[in-house]
């Protein structure tokens, strides 16, 4: 009896010994990944604001927005985990965040795989002016060569990127586009931050009520 | 961790984005922009520029307050300021066509000027941020709200006291406000456990 409660305890104490690690490393990440992320808004803010010098002011301001009706185009699909035994604390409960980047609206399937490939090869070489699919035929090809991904999916994602672009007008800085790029690597970050942030805090509620069980 | 039975996902959820023009503008190229039937957005654009008004032939203002500007100068009438016309939507009442003052020395500050309509200006207020917070959290196709740290701050007392898991508030540096992990809502959250209460607390 006694040896079974001496294991029971022992358990319980790895277990503790766990939240805690994991709540440390869910906190080192999350202050990492928001440090990259910070790095890379600002790279954004900053060819924003060159795309803004080139093109001129009236040209990229909130005026320009798009306000008729329109669905995003890049989502999120939500995962909620359930613990063993449900808990009070609502922040026990993790969720897991995914990210769809240029789904199509007309309930094409979340794409984010199959762009990652294209999205390495454009950001070689992010000089490239897009001036119809002529041009991106290469990078196509590549695409295909090297990851066998469909060139539909590819087709789809660019057509989606040039119509956000279109609502600044027809003709665009590359530095718009490179402020694109940007912001969508921004959006990766900041899923993935979301996610730590749901780790470290569930990590958290479950090490303070050990602490609490333990003062009772 | 890994042990618990996953609930199937939802169907596809918004990021939502109360941030200043900059941030949002990015944001909306990445796709992420959403207008409902409605004409709601799922984006607050947080302006810290301040529209004042004054009376036609006027050489008084009335200075409201400004958000991270200098204090309001007076209209000086040798200043020669371009004009821009603005949209009518920009502001509360409109009975007719509205010009706005660009004055030179003070960019950030937009002086307007009525024709035929005396007016209030609008900015974004902190009540219009509260708003904006309260329904992207209690909106259920919202994952994650994305919140300038400096905007979180005027309303840190809300921020702080938001305790759900989904959607996932988010704070994000501005280009003039970088990020500072003593504000962060998450982190203050969790500093309990490395401050000394609860330490010698663990101790007895």
């Amino acid at each position: 009896m006694e040896e079974v409660e001496g294991n029971q305890r022992s358990e319980d104490g790895r277990k503790a010994e766990e939240n805690i690690l994991q709540f440390m490393d869910s906190m080192d990440s999350y202050l990492t990944l928001l440090d990259s992320m910070s790095s890379t808004l600002r790279q954004g803010w900053l060819e924003l604001a060159s795309a803004r010098h080139s093109m001129g002011a009236s040209r990229v301001n909130s005026a320009l927005f798009d306000l008729k009706l329109h669905s995003a185009v890049t989502t999120l699909q939500v995962a909620e985990q359930d613990g063993e035994s449900p808990l009070a604390d609502p922040m026990v409960k993790q969720s897991h965040f995914t990210l769809c980047k240029w789904a199509s609206p007309n309930g094409g399937k979340c794409c984010s795989e199959e762009i990652e490939d294209g999205d390495k090869l454009q950001k070689k070489s992010p000089q490239l002016r897009h001036r119809g699919l002529s041009q991106f035929s290469e990078l196509q090809e590549k695409l295909v060569a090297s990851s066998g991904a469909p060139l539909i999916v590819e087709d789809q994602v660019q057509k989606e990127r040039s119509k956000s672009l279109s609502v600044f007008g027809t003709l665009v800085s590359p530095k718009l586009r490179g402020a694109q790029f940007s912001f969508e690597t921004a959006l990766v970050t900041l899923v993935e931050i979301a996610n730590m942030r749901s780790l470290m805090l569930s990590a958290f509620a479950q090490v303070r009520q050990e602490m609490e069980g333990r003062k009772e | 961790m890994a042990n618990g039975a996953q609930i199937p996902s939802k169907s596809s959820a918004l990021i939502a984005m109360i941030a200043d023009e900059d941030t949002i503008t990015g944001f909306l190229l990445a796709g992420v922009g959403n207008v409902d039937l409605r004409r709601k957005t799922n984006y607050l654009i947080v302006d810290s520029i301040c529209l004042i008004y004054f009376v036609e032939g006027s050489k008084s203002i009335s200075p409201c307050n400004l958000a991270n500007t200098e204090p309001v100068p007076r209209l000086d009438d040798r200043v020669h300021p371009t004009q821009t016309k603005l949209k009518p939507k920009d502001f509360v009442n409109e009975t007719g066509p509205i010009y706005s003052t660009h004055i030179g020395f003070y960019p950030s500050i937009v002086m307007l000027r009525s024709v035929t309509w005396n007016g209030t200006a609008k900015e974004t207020t902190v009540k219009a941020i509260e708003d904006a917070f309260k329904e992207f959290t209690t909106k259920e196709d919202i994952a994650i709200v994305l919140i300038s740290q400096y905007v979180a701050n005027m309303i840190r007392f809300l921020v702080d006291s938001y305790n759900k898991p989904v959607p996932a508030i988010l704070e994000i540096p501005s280009k003039d406000h970088p990020y500072d992990p003593t504000h962060d809502s998450v982190l203050s959250r969790v500093k309990y456990l490395f401050s000394a209460e609860s330490v010698a607390s663990g101790r007895r």
